[in-house]
């Protein structure tokens, strides 16, 4: 059908709903949950295929060439709707702002216990959905550990809930896991409900680089912290060239955050300071110089939704990994990082928590290069007993990189559950592993 | 090497089972045999099981299942069968797969803060293989010292300190699964976290044995923490000793465990093996720990202290010694069994509330333990909301089973109508299955064996458990109690 066609249809079926169109592409901005379940059941009726949209930071993580009929955009689907203090939890409308509930919930002193990239822009929805997690799920976990319980439209436009409002469930399965980072292959979230932390009472960042560029020395002192027991809740590992874009120190470089009362958190710095290395450089931040640490490592890689990062220009083009591996072997990650940049001209910037295995690597380069650094990448990661997937994708590698990397031995059940729940596949199609 | 036991059984079955287990030694199919496998923790159910098959690894449990598979015929997975929700009675005459033989511990790797053990693994042997290194593993039920961690994931185990630690499914980081057709398949291989793909490991871990039989599992290791302080605080009010707890949660603290007990049940605890000496004439009694850095647990104790005081608390105290907070939570965590000293029987229930709700609630479980004329317990994880009335009964009294049953039920019921939920951690099993429509609609029910068709489409795993029976309700509630007279 041509757009002209499908907007006449969907102004006259979906009359509430705001509908916008650009470059021959039609946006739909639900106000209410029973409007997203409306627009979900007419594609399912009309089979049409469904783009969600949250911020849209993460509109480059999992594309495919394909093209869907209509975009979901939560954008104006926002707010809290049950914020319980005593209780600590909060429910709240996937198109909320990430940045915009954490300042919410300070005025309680509290938090969720997820630092995401991007939090200006990104929603709650889209950060669920991706499972977007970053340095301090050392300390807090990630949204596996905060989610308690969801109200998702399904394809067939019924709403279904997982979960409840309580800390503490397992009535029936925990279908709440199957949202999260599901890349909206399952079902539009509407509501989420999340479990909070008090707001940390103080707060202090270390950084310790290594300028002598000696990996273990730097395996040697993470083992002694780890083994300690001081209580960081990040122990993030940048690359020279990752160091060097935020905080201007061309050298690997440890980022420990430390978060509680007062006492422990002088009390940790200073077990710290006896611990450091004699030739590593430390540096003590708080406040204000901690958080905007934060910001920029937050706001380092390519987003969706930057025109700054999706444009590519002379200097190349940009991607990004997600690697994940053993904690430790994130060191064996961060030197492969740095051959990269002799081998394929490319740069990498790096880091990576090595209490969490998890790695973030934003490539630069020619194109070429960049895409050849990803199966390196990805095939290093998995000699380490790991996998790498690419989150942002310039487009003129689109459809040349496998995103996901190879299926799973067990692909057959992730797609028996999109098949029974999803069978007409409607959202967000092929936007997962294995093409689901 | 000992002889092959001969097999005394002409069923062709029993024969060609104990052939993949290498003989008698590893199968008990005699009715007296059997009977000890009759129930488990929920002992108000009984039925016997065709056979009971010991596996010694991954491969034979795969050959089992694939077997039962092909022939039809109904089996399910049991560890120590302490379950209290009846997950391991085997209702439709199961092949019991027991995997008690599958105990080794198989790696430690404290660097990288990971174990990997198998399923039949003791819970606490796993903290006890690594203390010494200062390191544990955090879930902590009450049962520790005899559930297996197969038996904590199939039913995602909590205990006293997940309020700040997590239940189990925030410590397993790698499955290795025996799928209802024997397939084998691995979910978070070496323990990597994030595996792309929808989230099997966070589905299984919960789902109670009914989507594939765990074979070995990687769990995460924890540091254990610098300094820990265990307070005791004895209210004349429940409601002041609620209240209290509110405002321990909301002053900012995290409690590694925050757990209470009614006067009923101190009634219990004080007549059974581990008495510490609670006053009998108060109402509640808080068992509060914090842990973490030295330098900031006097701070967090100050603090608690200050809070009891303002909800006018009798008596608090910090225990002294080590010795002395192993008295207290020895007299807790025996809390359960310690409710035989003062009643013949007893139900545990499992419901859990927003904790706002906790005097609402309490009270109005003390009506319900007036309209039926039973004595209810309360013995529970406070700070998490998660509630465990114990309901006493005698089981000789003819009609009591069912009044305790009826009871039990009506308690759910009020977690489920204040926003809360009828399960915390010990699973719906058999026993919780009607009460899944206080918490779900039948469209919410579908969605989830919409699920189960996807790993068990044959339903031969442990069929009947954990949901209700579409349109069945009247027949089920039946079918129970007349399991439960006979
Ligand atoms: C005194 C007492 C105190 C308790 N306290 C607590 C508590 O504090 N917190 C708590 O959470 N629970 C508690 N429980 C309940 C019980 O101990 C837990 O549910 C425990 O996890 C069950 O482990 P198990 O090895 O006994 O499993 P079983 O009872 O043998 O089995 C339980 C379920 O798991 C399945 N299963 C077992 N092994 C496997 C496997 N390898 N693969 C797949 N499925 C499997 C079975 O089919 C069954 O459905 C308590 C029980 C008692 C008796």
């Amino acid at each position: 059908m041509v757009t002209a066609e499908l907007l006449t249809e969907l102004k006259a079926v979906l009359p509430e709903v705001k509908i916008t169109t650009e470059e021959n592409q039609v946006t739909l901005f639900p106000h209410t949950e029973e409007q997203i379940a409306e627009i979900v059941k007419y594609c399912q009726e009309q089979k049409k295929t469904i783009c969600i949209i949250g911020g849209g930071t993460k509109s480059k993580v999992g594309t495919s060439n394909e093209r869907v009929d209509i975009n979901l955009s939560l954008s104006e689907y926002t707010g809290i709707v049950e914020h319980t203090v005593g209780d600590m939890t909060v429910t709240v409308k996937a198109g909320t702002r990430y940045e915009e509930l954490q300042e919410y919930l300070a005025q309680h002193k509290q938090k969720v216990a997820l630092d995401p990239s991007w939090p200006r822009d990104a929603t709650i929805g889209g950060v669920i959905a991706a499972n977007d997690s970053g340095p301090k799920r050392l300390g807090y976990g990630t949204a596996r550990d905060s989610v308690i319980g969801l109200r998702t439209v399904y394809p067939n436009g019924k709403v279904i809930r997982s979960g409840g409002r309580v800390v503490k469930n397992v009535a029936g399965y925990d279908m709440n896991k199957l949202f999260i980072g599901s890349m909206g292959t399952l079902g539009v979230l509407s509501e989420i409900t999340l479990k909070l932390r008090p707001l940390q009472k103080c707060e202090s960042l270390i950084l310790l680089s290594f300028s002598n560029g000696n990996l273990d020395e730097v395996r040697r002192f993470a083992v002694e912290l780890l083994d300690s027991m001081m209580e960081p809740v990040a122990l993030e590992l940048l690359n020279p060239a990752m160091a060097e874009k935020l905080v201007e120190q061309n050298a690997y470089t440890l980022a420990i955050s430390l978060e509680d009362v007062e006492t422990s958190v002088t009390y940790q710095e200073e077990f710290i300071q006896k611990l450091r290395p004699k030739n590593a450089e430390l540096t003590i931040l708080r406040k204000d110089q901690a958080a905007s640490f934060w910001q920029r490592l937050y706001t380092a890689a390519p987003s969706g939704c930057d025109p700054d990062t999706s444009n590519e220009n002379n200097a190349g083009t940009v991607a990004l990994m997600k690697i994940g591996v053993v904690n430790l072997s994130v060191l064996e990650i961060a030197r492969e990082c740095q051959l990269l940049s002799d081998q394929y001209s490319v740069k990498a910037e790096a880091h990576g928590g090595l209490g969490t295995g998890i790695c973030q690597v934003i490539l630069h380069g020619a194109s070429e290069d960049v895409a050849q650094s990803i199966s390196r990448l990805r095939v290093f990661a998995a000699e380490l007993g790991g996998y790498g997937i690419v989150q942002y994708l310039p487009e003129s590698l689109n459809g040349k990189v496998d995103v996901w990397g190879e299926r799973p031995s067990y692909f057959r059940l992730l797609e028996g559950i999109k098949a029974k729940m999803d069978p007409s596949r409607i959202m967000n199609p092929k936007r997962f592993i294995g093409g689901i | 090497m000992a002889a092959v036991k001969a097999i005394k059984s002409k069923d062709k079955h029993i024969q060609q089972l104990a052939a993949i287990v290498g003989g008698g030694r590893s199968i008990l199919y005699q009715k007296e045999d059997l009977l000890a496998y009759d129930c488990d923790g929920f002992t108000i159910h009984k039925h016997l099981p065709k056979a009971v098959v010991f596996p010694k690894d991954t491969q034979e449990v795969a050959a089992l299942v694939k077997y039962c598979h092909e022939h039809d015929l109904p089996f399910l997975a049991r560890g120590a069968g302490t379950g209290l929700s009846g997950g391991a009675i085997p209702l439709n005459e199961e092949v019991i797969i027991s995997m008690v033989r599958m105990k080794r511990l198989l790696s430690v790797d404290m660097e990288n803060r990971r174990a990997v053990v198998e399923p039949g693994f003791v819970n606490l042997k796993l903290t006890n293989s690594i203390s010494d290194k200062g390191y544990y593993y955090a879930p902590d039920p009450s049962s520790q010292y005899c559930c297996t961690i197969g038996g904590n994931v199939a039913e995602n185990a909590g205990g006293a300190h997940c309020l700040k630690y997590g239940v189990t499914t925030n410590h397993i980081l790698g499955l290795e699964v025996v799928m209802p057709n024997g397939d084998i398949i691995e979910i978070g291989k070496d323990g990597v976290a994030d595996e792309p793909g929808y989230d099997l490991l966070g589905l299984i871990t919960g789902s109670e044995g009914t989507l594939g039989i765990v074979t070995k599992i990687v769990v995460r290791i924890l540091k254990n923490p610098e300094a820990k302080q265990t307070v005791l605080a004895y209210f004349d009010k429940v409601s002041d000793g609620s209240q209290a707890v509110s405002d321990i949660i909301s002053s900012g603290i995290v409690p590694a465990a925050l757990e209470m007990m009614d006067k009923t049940a101190i009634e219990g605890v004080e007549a059974a093996a581990f008495p510490v000496g609670h006053p009998k004439d108060i109402d509640a009694v808080l068992l509060i720990e914090v842990d973490g850095i030295s330098a900031g647990i006097d701070e967090q104790i100050d603090e608690i202290l200050k809070v009891c005081r303002n909800r006018n608390v009798r008596e608090v105290k910090v225990a002294q010694d080590e010795a002395e907070r192993g008295r207290w939570w020895a007299n807790r965590k025996t809390g359960f069994g310690a409710m035989g000293a003062i009643s013949p029987d007893y139900l545990v229930q499992d419901g859990v509330i927003p904790r706002s709700k906790l005097p609402v609630v309490l009270d109005r479980i003390n009506q319900i333990s007036n309209e039926s004329g039973l004595r209810i317990a309360n013995i529970f994880h406070a700070g998490d909301g998660n509630l465990h009335p114990l309901v006493l009964f005698d089981a000789r009294v003819p009609g009591e089973i069912e009044k305790a049953l009826e009871a039990g039920s009506a308690c759910l019921k009020v977690c489920a109508d204040v926003g809360g939920t009828i399960t915390g951690e010990h699973g719906v099993g058999i026993e919780k299955r009607e009460e899944m429509r206080f918490v779900f609609t039948e469209e919410e029910i579908a969605a989830q064996t919409d699920v189960r068709e996807v790993f068990n489409p044959k339903n031969l795993l442990n069929a009947g458990k954990l949901f209700p029976s579409p349109g069945r309700c009247v027949e089920v509630k039946k079918e129970m109690k007349a399991s439960v007279t006979s």
